[in-house]
């Protein structure tokens, strides 16, 4: 930094700009020259001395408003500059951020672009989850109370076989921290779902196609499991970081991006199902031995769902999930033999599951499980 | 530099010129506005915001905003001298602070209607917000021009905004109520209105801006672009774009305390608008978003080379004269409710 570059100076009092001579003494004192012979010395090490360097120039200010500014676009002289305040440690986390970012602009990109996927398929789930856990569980109730209050109205109950179903979901102990409440409704669909906080709906669909109180007994140990670990919660929490991540990204960038932005959220969202539903056959399962039933009976909810999905139109089942219900089959069949069978098996279920299949089976539109 | 991005014709020569010794670079074109930003560089720039911003989980979003801004500035020159952004990343995220604090103050009454199932409260609440949110706008645009001006300066000299916000307060409740009963026609002098206004007491050190436009030729102009747009199916669009960016630039004066004023003047044609939209749409769709820094620099270029000055008013005989405004809240506040200030 030895030596003489010609500069501009503001002087802060009027919009004249002047050349300048700027010298630098000792290594730490710029001595500015002006044309009309006057001359004046900056400390860099001074508090009010700030500088900046954008792509073309440096800019160096001093004093208090209005500060006097000065010009420099000699590049070698930046560069010494640079890394003389680099050395002196004044030189922040942005700009160093910058010049790597300046010095290899496609490495740079590619990083942060492999970080951000990185964090999206990984970290991110992981931490909405952990902070959605943090939620009361009461509001898992609220939700649920309030979802089923609106769609009681439209839901044909059948009041008979609500109440043998409760007696028989009560005779097992699916889900300690919620107290399940289960209704059936007339539908001819194959299916059955949970809301958050404890209310389990079964259709008549797939109650008719049970072939044993042990496959009803899975199905309810699998939807309890849904309610007990919280996922509608989880999944929430999940599309809603999802969101708050892309478009904390994408800012104020443009709706091109955001639409692309918001179709990979769905997709990524599909998938994490698929998650959920695995981990509900699991913790059935090991609900099913606790509760003195084979949990070889989830495989037998599984073929049923498989063999209702077959029948199913093409195009139906290109998004069903019917080649992950074979691996979710083949799972829970390894699962179940290493589990093993229960010592005191539950009679009373098969008692209590008479009354539920009294009704004559109706003819049905086969459809997939949930 | 440091930057290997090849360099196109006409910034060659511009950045040709800046390369000379400190003496050269004062011949660039006298009185002309150029924007020198490299596309490259902007997309570094936004991307490394883009980092710092998702590292923090959000929290650097008022520094990467002063950072942005500040790159807009530098690389913007008149009369071949650059422009400088003095906001810092600081003094936002006060102003970010404090403008969260008022519209939790805002939404307040409502949330907590919401959470008690109290009916009444949520209507009080709702109608709050409403009725503080249209008082905001008035209190938006004068903090928000107070502040960018004040952080704005050329050749070391501040520029400033001396309106009243009581003025303002006037101006959009006549106007705006004016507006509501003619079904939104009156929007057009609303819209005049407070350009005049704003525009009017804009100051650059011991000069000042003046914008003379009216309600009835800008109503017109409006009705005339919606008309056509529609029956030639949105071609004319890039036309009626012009006319708006035309209107804007040739109402608008710079008045010099000697008398002498410098007139802006457009340059900006239809057939312009339409290549630089068409490219940029292209630009920014099959790079899925990636190449926005090259469409925002075409826009800058574009805009900044389509205006030209007249006039021999003497650009160094401006005296400093304006204080520094550090308060950004109603920047941020604009910002957080998606109002744009710069009408």
């Amino acid at each position: 930094m030895e030596r003489t570059v010609q500069a501009i100076y503001y002087d802060g009092a009027t919009s004249k700009p002047q050349e300048a001579t700027v010298r630098v003494r000792e290594m730490n004192t710029l001595e500015v020259e002006l044309p009309d012979g006057g001359c004046f010395q900056w400390p860099l090490e001074h508090k009010g001395m700030e500088w900046e360097r954008s792509s073309a120039m440096l800019r160096l200010s001093f004093g208090d408003h209005p500060r006097r500014v000065l010009l420099i676009r000699d590049e070698p002289f930046i560069q010494s500059f640079v890394l003389r305040m680099r050395y002196a440690g004044r030189q922040g986390v942005y700009d160093r951020a910058l010049a790597v970012a300046r010095s290899g602009p496609v490495l740079f990109f590619l990083g942060v672009v492999a970080l951000l996927i990185c964090s999206y398929l990984w970290f991110l789930p992981w931490a909405a989850e952990r902070l959605a856990l943090l939620v009361p569980r009461t509001l898992d109730e609220r939700i649920g109370e309030a979802a089923f209050d609106q769609m009681a109205l439209g839901l044909p109950i059948d009041s008979a076989r609500t109440v043998s179903l409760q007696a028989f979901g009560d005779a097992m102990e699916l889900s300690p921290s919620f107290e399940p409440t289960y209704h059936v409704v007339k539908d001819d669909q194959v299916n059955a779902f949970a809301l958050p906080g404890g209310h389990i709906v079964v259709f008549t669909g797939i109650l008719d196609r049970m072939a044993s109180a042990d496959e009803l007994a899975a199905l309810l140990a699998h939807e309890a499991t849904h309610v007990e670990e919280r996922h509608s919660t989880r999944m929430l929490a999940r599309s809603m970081a999802g969101y708050l991540f892309l478009s904390l990204l994408i800012g104020d960038v443009n709706a091109v991006v955001a639409m692309v932005a918001d179709n990979a959220n769905a997709l990524r969202n599909l998938g994490y199902g698929r998650g959920l539903e695995t981990e509900a056959d699991r913790i059935g399962q090991e609900q099913l031995l606790k509760n003195g039933v084979d949990p070889m009976a989830m495989v037998g909810l599984l073929e049923l769902l498989e063999r209702e999905a077959e029948d199913m139109p093409e195009a139906l089942a290109f998004l069903s999930s019917h080649p992950l219900t074979q691996e979710r089959i083949a799972a829970a069949r390894t699962r179940a033999r290493e589990l093993g069978t229960p010592q005191a098996p539950n009679d009373r279920l098969e008692v209590l599951f008479r009354p539920l299949i009294a009704a004559q089976p109706t003819e049905a539109m086969p459809s997939s499980a949930n | 530099m440091g930057s290997p991005t090849p360099v196109r014709a006409e910034e060659a020569v511009y950045l040709s010129l800046l390369r000379q010794p400190a003496h050269m670079f004062l011949t660039t074109p006298p009185k002309r506005l150029a924007f020198l930003g490299r596309p490259g560089d902007l997309f570094v720039v936004l991307l490394v915001n883009m980092l710092l911003t998702f590292i923090t989980l959000g929290l650097y979003y008022p520094w990467a905003k002063a950072r942005r801004l500040s790159w807009y500035y530098e690389h913007t020159e008149l009369d071949g001298h650059p422009f400088h952004f003095h906001g810092t990343g600081n003094e936002m995220f006060k102003g970010f602070i404090k403008a969260i604090g008022l519209l939790l103050l805002i939404y307040g009454t409502y949330i907590v209607g919401v959470l008690m199932e109290e009916v009444k409260l949520v209507v009080i609440g709702v109608l709050v917000m409403f009725v503080g949110l249209l008082l905001f706008i008035p209190l938006i645009i004068h903090g928000s021009l107070r502040y960018r001006s004040s952080r704005s300066s050329w050749r070391g000299i501040h520029f400033g905004y001396r309106g009243q916000l009581k003025e303002l307060y006037r101006i959009c409740l006549r106007d705006g109520l004016l507006t509501l009963i003619t079904v939104g026609i009156y929007g057009s002098w609303l819209t005049i209105h407070l350009r005049n206004y704003t525009v009017g007491h804009l100051r650059y050190g011991s000069t000042s801006f003046r914008y003379k436009g009216d309600g009835a030729a800008f109503f017109l102009l409006n009705l005339k672009g919606y008309l056509l747009t529609v029956f030639t199916l949105g071609i004319y669009g890039f036309w009626w774009q012009r006319d708006l960016f035309n209107y804007y630039v040739n109402n608008l004066s710079w008045e010099h305390p000697d008398g002498k004023r410098i007139q802006f003047r457009s340059t900006a044609t239809g057939g312009g608008f339409f290549s630089l939209m068409l490219v940029n749409v292209l630009i920014v769709v099959f790079t899925l978003g990636i190449g926005f820094a090259w469409a925002e620099v075409r826009t800058m270029r574009f805009v900044l080379e389509h205006i030209a000055l007249d006039g021999d008013a003497d650009l160094n005989a401006v005296v400093q004269t304006e204080q520094e405004h550090k308060n950004a809240m109603a920047d941020d506040l604009g910002d957080l409710l998606d109002i744009g200030v710069f009408i």
